[in-house]
């Protein structure tokens, strides 16, 4: 089994259009995991078909049971986060500004606030259209985003390949260097950057590169959008020297990407054999450098 | 790879203390290559051979700060090496580095008993 993990730093550098076209490259002998729980959209190319669905719990809300309040109202006066309701001299929880300290709970004379469990997503199971299997996470609206729901997305796609004996594990990681990046980066054999000539992603990328460093990981880079900025691309491939990072090749920009992509489809199923070639050669040498020792 | 080995030398005549990250509670487990939210604490003493197991689900389970929470864990059982799979990352790095903590990293595909050997061989990577 073996973890490739698409990262950037900066965010919309193409990170799950490349996922979706080494997927469609690789075939049915990969699990994909999309652990960008935050904005997940690797299904929007893969249509994937749920086979199991489950709810996905992180932390607490305070809830107030009615039949013990008797309308102190001591939780509002100590609440911090304005989170308490009242309707007609009864209070209650408004969910969306709870952020689950428990003051409330801890000072209400009746014990009637309880903290409970919060629901903030979901996680599924599923087979995509390539034959593949995926296992992706929905946060909902106001849910955090954690390593933890990262960490069961890896955990689920791991077993996935355990049970189904595929070889490969393909991570759409989170943009970002905080903790669900880290969390992703767990288990990984190879790390994959898609770097963008601009000022931020030149920035986002030396953070990222220096977070591979701290972890020892063998890393590769594809430089998307070349044209956008020759000057940052040069740029970027001198910096990939000097931290011993795998120059993989670059990539023009190019709307085919974009048009692929409203039709739901990936870009190596699209027509742009130039960009296929890339593509394909691009992959080739990642799983060249696979299949080498770790260290 | 020479520098560990040479390392292992010199630490061979220490009596050691050891931490596993891993998935199980025997030696026969797999390793969680993960740091903070890994499932136990496996700790080995090299003097005599035993083991003692730690229950680190609750932290695992916490939606933020499981690295520094697992550091400090780590800390209290006052071991001389920590070996995991990735390593810890910035925050649980921090705290480990000032402990002194000697950690080897790139056994996470590895059952506790395989991630001892290779560490006894010099196999593994020092951070």
């Amino acid at each position: 089994m073996y973890e490739i993990v698409v990262i950037s730093g900066k965010g919309g550098t193409g990170k799950t259009s490349l996922t979706a076209a080494f997927a469609a490259l690789e075939g049915p002998d990969t699990v994909l995991a999309d652990c960008d729980v935050d904005a997940p959209n690797l299904h929007l190319l893969m249509q994937p078909d749920l086979k199991m669905s489950h709810d996905f719990y992180s932390g607490v809300i305070a809830c107030i049971d009615p039949r013990l309040c008797n309308d102190c109202g001591v939780c509002k006066s100590r609440c911090r986060f304005d989170a308490i309701l009242i309707t007609e001299g009864h209070y209650s929880i408004n969910a969306r500004y709870c952020e689950g300290c428990g003051y409330c709970a801890n000072v209400c004379p009746e014990k009637a606030v309880k903290m409970l469990v919060r629901k903030v997503g979901t996680w599924s199971v599923a087979t995509t259209r390539l034959g593949s299997w995926m296992v992706h996470a929905h946060l909902g609206a106001g849910g955090e985003n954690t390593g933890k729901l990262v960490a069961k997305v890896k955990n689920e796609a791991r077993q996935v390949a355990h049970n189904y004996g595929k070889k490969t594990i393909l991570v759409d990681g989170t943009p970002g260097i905080g903790c669900p990046v880290i969390s992703s980066l767990s288990g990984a054999g190879f790390v994959l950057l898609v770097a963008e000539p601009s000022a931020s992603g030149w920035h986002d990328l030396t953070r990222i590169s220096e977070l591979i460093q701290k972890f020892k990981l063998r890393a590769g880079c594809i430089i998307n959008k070349t044209d956008l900025n020759p000057e940052i691309s040069s740029k970027i491939k001198t910096q990939l020297q000097k931290e011993k990072i795998t120059y993989l090749g670059e990539l023009p920009y190019d709307e085919a990407f974009t048009a692929a992509m409203t039709k739901g489809r990936t870009i190596i199923e699209y027509n742009s054999s130039s960009l296929k070639n890339t593509l394909s050669y691009t992959w080739k040498k990642i799983k060249q450098i696979t299949k080498l020792e770790r260290y | 790879m020479e520098k560990n080995q040479t390392n292992h030398k010199i630490r061979k005549v220490l009596i050691l203390k050891i931490v596993f990250t891993t998935k199980g509670t025997s030696l026969e487990a797999e390793m969680d290559s993960r740091f903070g939210r890994s499932s136990y604490l496996l700790l080995y003493d090299d003097a005599n051979g035993t083991m003692e197991c730690f229950d680190n689900r609750a932290v695992a389970d916490a939606g933020h700060g499981a690295g520094p929470q697992t550091a400090k864990k780590v800390f209290d059982l006052k071991p001389d090496i920590l070996i995991t799979g990735n390593g810890p990352g910035g925050n649980a790095a921090t705290i480990l580095e000032k402990t002194g903590i000697v950690i080897y990293i790139g056994a996470g595909d590895l059952t506790v008993r395989e991630a001892l050997e290779n560490y006894q061989k010099g196999l593994l990577y020092r951070l």
